[in-house]
This record gives C-alpha cells, structure tokens and sequence, in this order.
C-alpha cells in the first residue's frame, strides 16, 4: 500500500531534479525552474489568470511536469466531477478544457491508458456527455468507463477508518497505475464545500452509508485507505451557494483559479479559504488533518502563488 | 409472380414496422431517436383513435386505416400491428422448432365470442373505463407490454452477459445496465398474453386476431365490404388446397370456394400458393346497387334499411360512439364540478405532461413506450397504487430514481396522447408532485451529523440547507420551487421511511422558477485569499 506514496515521493524527488525532460509542451510554460520543496513540506501550487490548460501546464511545470507522476507504459485513471447533467457554464462539473489537458498531459507522458469515470448522480451517459467529458474522450482517445455499475466496484478494507471501515470501490481505481483526483470547487449544502476529498465520495459505490454515518468522518475515513497521486482543482468559477446542484449561472463567481497538490487536505484547505471558509470549520477537513492525513495549517504548506499574464 | 409481390410487400413492411417498433421499445441504450417509436406507435389503430377523439391531436392514422379496410381489407392486421407480426414471427418459430408448417383447415367464425368482446369493449369505453378497457383491446399495447417488459430486459440480460465478457477481452463498447422487470402484478399480463399467443398460434393460427381482437373484429366488419376483396374465381380453382396449406386464418372454405374477409388478414400467402392464379383481388361494389358502403358506417345505415340486423348494429353503434365520444368528457365535467380547490393527492405520481390523473387514466394504453424511454427507470407500471382504472399504466417509483430534471423523453414518444409533448423549459416548471419535509426523521436532526443527500439532488434546490445546532446543515424546503421529481426522495438515506418524500397530484401545477440575483464574491478579486 506504501508504494505508490514512496513512488510519489520519488517522483517528486526526481522531478525536482530532472525537470520537463518529457513533456515537450511544458517547456515553453515553464519560464522559472521548479524550486526544491523545503523538508517534510507539501507543496500547493496555486496559479491564477490564465486558461485552464495555460494554468494546469504551469503548475505542472512547478511539480516537475506530469512525468513526475505518470511514467511511460503506466495505466491513469482520471476521477473527474462530472456528476451532473449540467453543461460546462454551470460549473456543477470539471471543466472539460482542464479534462482535456490532464488527458493529453498523461499520454504525453507516455500514459500506456487513460480512462475517466464518476459515479454519477444524474444518468451517467448524460451527465458524461453534458459534462464534455464525452468530448474530451473523443477527442483525446481516453477511455470513458460507467461508475453507475455495481459489477465495476469491489470491497475493499479501510483498516485505518474510524467509520468507515470498508467499502466498495470502483475497479478502475484498484488496477489503474496512477489516479488523478480532479475535482471542481463548489459549495456544498451538507459538507460544506466540495474540492479533493469530498470528489472521492464517487469512487465509492455506497454513498448511502456516508450519508447515514457522518458524512465528514467517512469522506476522511476513506484518505486512509489510498490517496490520489495528484490532485488538481478547478476553481476557475466556483459555485459559491446551491451547491453541488447549483440552480443557475448565477450561483458562480469568476477566480480564474487552478490549485495542484499532492496534499488533499492542503488543497482542501486552501480551497476552503477562497469560498471564504475558514478550514478547521470544515469538519471532515478537521479530522483529516488530526488523522494526520495532510496538512490544513496553510503556514506549514510550501504555496507556490503564480499569476499568469 | 405478381402474385408474390403483394405478399413479399406486406412482409416487408411488416418485418420494418415489427423489427424498428420493437428496437424502440427495447432500446436501453437510447440509440434510436425518440420520434421513431412515436411516429410507429402513431399510426396504430388505437393510439390514434383516442389521440383524435380526445382531442389530443389530429391524428388521422385511424381514419386512414378505416379508409384501407374499407378500400382492400385488413391490411393492418398483418403489415402494420405489432401483435399481428409478432403472431407471425411465432409461427415461424414453431413451424422452425417442428420442422414443418401446420396445415390449418378452414373453420367457421366464432362469430359470438368475437362480437362479445367486441361489444364489451364498446360497452367499457361507453361507461367510462376506456383507459382500462382499451388497454386490453389494443393490440399494439399489448405487444408494447410484451416487447417492453418481457423481451426487454430478457435482452438486457444478454447484453450484460456480452458486457462482462467483453470486458474481460477489454473490449468496452457495451456496457452492463440494471434490467428493469415490472412488478409481478404488472408483469403478469403480458407473460399471459404472450404464453397465450404462443399456444393459439400454434392451435389455430391467427384466431386471437380473428376472435379475440376487438380491432380485427372491427376491421373484419369493415374489411367484409371492403371495394377490393379477396375472391377465389370458381373456374379456375381445382381445390388442390395450396392455398389452404399457406393460410393463417382458416378462412378459405374451399367447399363453397369463398373467403371469409372478415377473417382474412390480408397476408396474401395464398395469392402466391395459387397455381392457377386464381385468387385475387376484385372490386365488389359493383355487385350490389346497395349499401354504398364508400359513406361512413353511420350514414350507411340509411341504406340498410332491408337488413334489421345490421340496422340494430349499427344504431347500437351510433349509441356507442356517441358514448364514447361524450362518455370520458361528461365524466370529466362531472368531476371537475365536484373537484374541491385544493389540489387533491394522488397515490401514484403520473409522468411529466399528463396534466392530471384523471386524463392520464383515460387516455394511456400502457404500451410502456414511455416506460422504456425512460433513462432512469423512474418510470415503472404500477399496479394498484392508481387503482384498477390504471393497472399496468407509467408511474414514477422514487424508491431508487427520479425524474432527470433536463429529459423529457417520456412526453416526447406517446402515442395516446395521455402525455402532452412539454419542451424542456415547460417541462422543467411542470409540478407533477410536492415534496414533504419530516425533519424530525431528518438524520441532521436524529443523528446530529451533515448529511444534505437531499438538496444535493434537487436541482431546482427547492431543498437547500440552512445552520443549524454544532456547526450543522439543516434541509429547508420551499414548496414553491418544487416540481415533484423525487430527486430528493430517492437520495434520502433515512430508514426506513423517508424523511422527504414526494406525494403526487391529482392535477399537476407549476413550479415558481426562482430568480437568482449574481452570487456574490466570497473573498476579494484578484489575489490568493490564503
């Protein structure tokens, strides 16, 4: 179960050492060199200003490219949100032009597979379609899988849960090599607020029972089971109120933001901070950090503050 | 060989009409577009008789099928009805499994069972219960029933099958979907009727549409006077029985050499087997200087003035057209006199452009269209929850879906219509049921935990959340902006009543659409509020 924390961390070792070697379109995004992380820190990039995909290749570029985190032959699995049958516009769902740069990002990387899935509440070929998730598949030559399919998810024990002790998960998640977290922002009438851990709900195929047990000890329960490799946030227009549905356009404020970590809780708390949240009140936030399962001080976090054009 | 032609004409068409009808009813990945199925469903006899005298729609495919009949005989009872083709395909199946065809001789009609079931259905629109009434006669909905509830997920099943071996291959272009079977009670049915075909076919061929069938027994009476009939010319028949071998509906007497029209499905087998050529069509107006059988039934009765019998006939069936024509509506009147103001409730929630239960009743035929347009499957058969009147007929179940706020494909494929065509926007403030809020079952409350499945769900956030107690989020409803889709209900994990269910309306309303003002920014614009 270790493996792939020491591979992260080796990767992140090796990225900072032997930047951008491989993914070509980086090269020109990246004008200042990756800085080494102080000890122990995480580090949180934090870039502004720019498009999803401008945003997304320079973060990269600051955690020494995806070829930090993707190695050529490796099998990805991207858990985006796109949960609702709701089109781009209306933030509900990850943005499919930031999908899109992960996907092309991974196979530049040398991605032997890409493959999306979410565990959807609306229809899943609606909302994978409404999403442009569909699209981007299309396009980019991911793989979209169904998560609305018990037979996809297996048991799995999560011995370190306090809840949450097991739980069925969806299969593309156990075989994949990598798994990418990439959530989007928004207000959340029961959690308070969804960004990195509360996306991982959709890799689940009982939700009911988070639900029905404390919602917040179960979506912090689960982060002892298995972490994503990475996890990127779309925040470039958070749903700020009626969340997760949201009613309208309205309900969203331009930030024009994207923040990558390796952290969840990190990149949780930071993106409690721009919904003007203060994290510790975020309760699964708060018990993540005291399960020790990421860093919600934002002082003992190395933020890499980027703005763009 | 022309003589071939008009039998290879009908079999063509009936296998396009059978095969498209019957890929629409089973369609669970949604491949096929929404006006396929409708459009073949439109120009069944049924369906398009109550959408033309509801006023639904001025859908004429009845009339235009009348008009057939009368010009060449029961053209749809072989080429256009689904039951019909289905008959055949099962023939073809047993002749298959037993390795010959069965000879049926002619037999005489059952001439009173058939007008029974004709008149008791006459009798059943006439009192009032056409939606129960029709939805036995017709025998498009009855296929729609067996097509959509039996062969459906029996396919669905294979599909899942190849599913799960494709992907071990990893091949991933099919994929698994949860089979729905209807209820037992609502599945009972079309099993029944299907296991019945099976066995009269194989007794005696097409006798369900030659006695049981109220349409076949309409058509027949029609297709009897029909201009162009099938005749069997005397000279030239030998009585070598060819025609006997390929005929269906055991409706050539060869001892009298004459056809029975009103029992001939005019599938033209017999056209072909003839050696001699000597069964065809001929114009019979000719014959006798009256009736004029081109006028309308009721207007013929002036003519038939010779004939007592068919006088009664036919003034019971001004009677029971009339009836049919006024019966629901005076009902309707009746009961909207007697509606109090207040929204009624209603035990089963009808789908999305049925503006009321009461008019949903009595035009749906349940062929299940809707039901397996349906991507959800929130749309399932009922069967007491409407009581008998809507036995078998579209509900939404929101024990495990809802209504997806953004579809509207049930409205968009009925026939009958017992379901106006909404466009999205109309759709989307149609309250088809109201929403109830039992907080003190609400796991906020009970457990003190955050929970919001919920407004999560709702997507017109009817349901949103406010502070409540330590930090918590209580769910608060606004009735207003709630259009009943159950989102809410079917996401609640509370055990093992709801703590926010839906209850249908008696006649649907309109939800408030809400006007939101530009959210406001949480943090100041520009920077990293961390």
């Amino acid at each position: 179960m270790n493996t792939r924390r020491d591979f992260l961390k080796a990767g992140l070792a090796l990225g900072a050492t032997y930047p951008l070697l491989s993914v070509r379109g980086l090269l020109a995004a990246a004008p200042v060199p990756p800085a080494a992380p102080p000890a122990g820190q995480p580090i949180l990039v934090a870039v502004r200003d720019g498009s999803r995909a401008a945003m997304l290749d320079r973060a990269m570029a600051e955690l020494g490219g995806m070829a930090a985190f993707v190695r050529p032959g490796q099998t990805v699995v991207i858990k985006p949100n796109i949960s609702f049958d709701t089109p781009p516009e209306r933030g509900s769902n990850t943005h499919p032009e930031l999908l899109r740069r992960v996907v092309t990002l991974c196979f530049a990387a040398g991605a032997k597979s890409v493959s999306i899935f979410d565990h959807t509440l609306d229809p899943w070929q609606r909302a994978y379609a409404a999403s442009g998730a569909g699209q981007v598949a299309k396009e980019t030559g991911a793989q979209l899988v169904p998560g609305n399919d018990a037979s996809y998810y297996r048991e799995v024990a999560i011995p370190g849960g306090v809840v949450l002790r097991s739980a069925r998960v969806h299969s593309l998640v156990l075989e994949s090599d990598v798994w990418l977290n990439v959530p989007v922002l928004k207000d959340h009438g029961g959690a308070q607020m969804t960004a990195a851990m509360k996306n991982l709900m959709g890799v689940v195929w009982d939700r009911r029972f988070y639900h029905r047990n404390d919602l917040h000890q179960c979506i912090a329960d689960f982060l002892t089971w298995r972490k994503p490799a990475l996890n990127i946030l779309d925040a470039y227009h958070p749903m700020v109120r009626n969340g997760p549905h949201g009613r309208s356009e309205a309900d969203l404020v331009e930030m024009r933001s994207l923040l990558v970590s390796t952290d969840s809780v990190a990149l949780d708390a930071a993106a409690a901070r721009m919904l003007g949240l203060t994290p510790a009140t975020v309760r699964y936030i708060k018990i993540a950090a005291d399960m020790n399962l990421g860093t919600m001080d934002l002082d003992q976090v190395d933020i890499r503050r980027i703005k763009l054009g | 060989m022309a003589n071939r032609g008009l039998k290879l004409l009908r079999a063509g068409v009936a296998l396009v009409v059978g095969a498209t009808l019957t890929a629409a009813l089973i369609d669970f990945r949604s491949l096929l577009p929404a006006s396929v199925g409708r459009w073949l469903a439109s120009i069944q006899f049924i369906p398009s008789a109550v959408a033309l005298v509801t006023g639904a729609s001025l859908s004429l495919a009845c009339v235009v099928i009348l008009a057939v009949t009368l010009t060449a005989g029961r053209v749809y009872c072989s080429a256009i009805c689904p039951l019909g083709i289905l008959q055949d395909v099962i023939a073809r199946l047993i002749a298959w499994v037993r390795r010959q065809r069965r000879f049926l001789p002619f037999a005489p009609p059952a001439r009173r069972l058939r007008w029974f079931i004709f008149w008791a259905t006459v009798g059943g629109v006439a009192a009032g219960w056409a939606g129960l009434t029709l939805l036995l006669a017709d025998p498009y909905s009855n296929f729609g029933r067996i097509a959509g509830d039996i062969f459906r997920p029996v396919v669905i099943l294979a599909n899942n099958a190849a599913a799960g071996l494709g992907r071990l291959a990893g091949v991933g272009t099919l994929y698994r979907v949860e089979p729905s079977w209807a209820g037992t009670g609502a599945l009972l049915e079309p099993a029944l009727l299907l296991g019945l075909l099976v066995v009269l076919v194989a007794w005696r061929g097409r006798i369900y549409c030659n006695t049981l069938c109220p349409v076949g027994t309409l058509l027949g009476w029609i297709g009897r006077r029909a201009a162009f009939r099938l005749t069997i010319d005397a000279g030239s028949c030998t009585k070598c029985i060819e025609c006997l071998q390929v005929c269906k509906a055991q409706c050539i007497d060869l001892r009298r050499r004459t056809i029975d029209v009103s029992r001939c499905v005019a599938c033209y087998n017999c056209l072909g087997a003839c050696p001699n050529g000597g069964i065809r069509h001929r114009f019979a107006w000719t014959r006798r200087p009256s009736p004029r059988p081109a006028a309308p039934p009721v207007r013929a009765a002036a003519a038939a003035v010779a004939d007592p019998q068919r006088r009664a006939f036919l003034a019971d069936a001004a009677v029971a057209l009339a009836a049919v024509v006024s019966g629901p509506g005076l009902r309707a009147q009746a009961a909207a006199a007697l509606a109090p103001a207040v929204p009624e409730i209603s035990a089963a929630i009808c789908p999305p452009g049925a503006v009321s239960v009461d008019r949903f009743l009595a035009r749906c035929t349940a062929c299940h269209l809707c039901v397996t347009a349906c991507p959800t499957q929130v749309l399932r058969p009922a069967g007491w929850e409407y009581g008998i009147a809507g036995l078998m007929k579209p509900r939404l179940d929101f024990a495990r879906a809802a209504c997806t706020y953004t579809c509207r494909s049930c409205t968009e494929v009925c026939p009958d219509g017992a379901l106006d065509r909404l466009d999205l926007a109309d759709k989307q403030v149609t309250r088809i049921g109201q929403a109830h809020l039992e907080l003190d079952r609400c796991i906020v409350k009970t457990k003190g935990t955050d929970c919001a499945a919920c407004s999560e769900q709702c997507p017109t956030q009817a349901v949103t959340t406010v502070p409540y107690g330590q930090n918590l989020r209580l769910p608060r409803l606004d009735p207003e902006l709630c259009t009943g889709c159950g989102g809410c209900e079917s996401a609640c994990p509370v055990l093992p009543t709801k703590a926010i269910s839906v209850t249908g309306l008696r006649r649907h309303g309109r939800a408030r659409r809400a006007a939101d003002s530009k959210a406001a920014a949480p943090v100041p614009a520009g920077g990293f509020p961390f």
